[in-house]
């Protein structure tokens, strides 16, 4: 039996497939952002190899690249009590982001849905909130917290986190809000509804997913803070940027516990640029590039 | 009237949230306000003063000199970011494998916490053993021994480059989002007329891009200018005030020198500039690109 005279050149030559010349550029440029990407990384991952690098191995001259790993950072962390801070850090950022997502959304919702007097200005004042330096909100937050017992508490720290969170969360949810269209809120109005049961059956269901954006990015913001917990928190709440920093001590400094303690805090910090990607770019841009 | 609107309906839903900002924004404000024109002595609320503090504030060099000091920072920092950033950028734009993995993985040096980037380029650049003092500092003969935070000629330049590792990927994906909502059509007619890409570069995607690069460069350059944790790790500001950004001066004059009626000044005096800066940035991106 003759062969097919039209069979593909691709067909002929079995699992090897013809590479095109646009393809072969975009390995290339592949290559290029994959060294790029390693070569913006490759600190963390070499401050990452001092959790097992025996102290010997640290700071040898010339660097020695590899060495024999060893355990015991892990346990100064443990027994120097991080993992209470890293508690201490986790319940402050979840409780701050619970209260941001609870007063923050329906304000985020009216600033996107109505016409409001003076918007613009009450807008700017979110915004400026959010924008302005922590040293000008820690002076006076400092004095008046030492003046009424609020140094060193979790309400007097849930209470500083708000100032950044709250304004960041209204500003962006509100660039989300204006995303949904309004006819359904206005048909479901029109059935005899009440707005509020509107809001939290129409409006809430469809912003769920911009809800878990902005509020896992308060969560990080409220988890890296280090002016705020420096300044008015203490011992007993003390959170893992305040705390690392403490490695430095008198007697040199602990590089090994500080890679573990900083390895940990990028935990979460690994899981929210996975989910969250290009609301990312949103949320650090104020709502004003959509990603 | 439409049906979902309502004279006090919205403003039921601010209420609360309002009400949380006028106790965490507005009240330290004013009461920073109200510092600044008393005496303070060791944390204690004394006479009215005046202008006192502002003048004391406007006479001492270290505040000029902390001003000098952001300009310098911003000056190294921004160009550098911006350029890579926007170089980056154009290459995620290109057609690449592996984007979803890539991308997320650039976000973590702007992602992570300052304090622990201060602390990572603490090690990288740790006097004589730091990876790269050992193999780049030493070896080309900048320095010999020590960190390069320790050096006036050097630690602001370092700084501004950890700003720049940590930043210019931001500037990257943000650029890279304005890329993709780019229209199409302007490039196909532009094919079709024969134009060379640097032409289609310069001719289309920069006079498109410019709106957008106006508002990241202005955030950037608000966030440049409040920039503490990794300073504070870094440098604390030293040696002597070659690295004292505002922030640090502020730190510094408030809680180890506990001068609290001009650290109060200076808050309100900085809190006015970004004022100014935040409202000029919200009229400039509800403008150029229809955001809020």
């Amino acid at each position: 039996m003759n062969q097919p005279a039209m069979s593909s050149p691709a067909a002929t030559q079995g699992p090897i497939k013809r590479i095109s010349r646009q393809e072969r550029v975009s390995v290339v440029w592949t290559l290029v952002l994959v060294a790029i990407a390693f070569i913006v990384l490759f600190p963390v991952l070499w401050v990452g190899s001092f959790m097992f690098r025996p102290d010997s191995a640290m700071f040898a001259r010339p660097t020695e690249w590899l060495f024999e790993p060893t355990l015991v950072h892990f346990r100064y962390v443990i027994e120097n009590g991080f993992i209470g801070y890293l508690g201490t850090s986790f319940a402050l950022a979840s409780i701050s982001t619970f209260l941001v997502v609870l007063l923050g959304t329906p304000a985020a919702y009216a600033f996107a849905r109505f016409k409001l007097r003076f918007r613009d200005d009450l807008f700017l004042f979110v915004l400026a909130t959010r924008m302005a330096p922590p040293i000008c909100m820690v002076i006076p937050f400092y004095m008046i917290f030492s003046s009424i017992g609020l140094i060193d508490t979790y309400f007097g720290l849930t209470l500083a986190y708000l100032t950044f969170n709250l304004s960041f969360y209204i500003w962006v949810m509100s660039s989300f809000c204006r995303d949904l269209p309004v006819a359904l809120e206005e048909v479901a109005i029109l059935e005899g509804h009440s707005r509020f049961a509107v809001f939290l059956r129409v409006v809430l269901p469809l912003l769920r997913s911009a809800i878990v954006a902005t509020g896992m990015l308060c969560f990080i913001f409220a988890w890296n803070e280090f002016m705020f917990a420096f300044m008015l928190g203490g011992q007993q709440v003390k959170t893992l940027p305040v705390a690392v920093p403490e490695l430095i001590t008198t007697q040199g400094v602990r590089w090994g516990p500080m890679a573990i303690v900083g390895t940990l805090s990028l935990v979460p910090v690994m899981i929210a640029v996975f989910l969250l990607q290009k609301h990312i770019v949103r949320g650090l841009t104020m709502g004003a590039v959509k990603g | 009237m439409k049906p979902l609107e309502n004279r006090w309906y919205p403003y039921a839903l601010l209420a609360p949230a309002f009400l949380v900002l006028v106790v965490v924004s507005l009240v330290p404000f004013l009461f920073a306000m109200f510092l600044s024109f008393h005496q303070i002595n060791f944390g204690r609320i004394g006479d009215f003063a005046g202008w006192a503090n502002y003048s004391k504030l406007m006479q001492d060099e270290r505040t000029w000199n902390s001003l000098w000091v952001a300009a310098k920072f911003i000056l190294i920092a921004f160009p550098l970011q911006f350029i890579l950033g926007l170089g980056g950028a154009l290459l995620l734009n290109k057609r690449v494998w592996g984007r979803s993995v890539i991308l997320p993985l650039l976000f973590i040096p702007t992602m992570m916490a300052p304090i622990v980037v201060g602390l990572l380029w603490k090690v990288m650049f740790a006097g004589s053993w730091g990876l790269l003092s050992y193999n780049i500092v030493e070896r080309f003969g900048f320095l010999q021994g020590s960190s390069v935070f320790s050096s006036p000629d050097y630690a602001l330049i370092a700084l501004a480059l950890v700003d720049v590792w940590q930043w210019t990927p931001f500037m990257m994906l943000a650029f890279f989002a304005g890329l993709q909502a780019l229209p199409v059509s302007p490039y196909r007619a532009a094919a079709v007329d024969g134009a060379t890409p640097l032409q289609m570069f310069i001719r289309l995607t920069l006079p498109l891009m410019a709106p957008l690069m106006v508002v990241i460069g202005m955030l950037r350059f608000i966030d440049a200018f409040k920039v503490f944790d990794t300073i504070y790790t870094l440098t604390a500001g030293g040696p002597g005030t070659s690295t004292e950004v505002p922030s640090l001066l502020a730190y510094r004059m408030s809680f180890e020198q506990w001068r609290i009626g001009e650290s109060a000044a200076f808050a309100v005096l900085v809190w006015i500039g970004f004022f100014i800066l935040c409202s000029l940035f919200y009229h400039v991106a509800k403008k150029k690109l229809n955001a809020f």
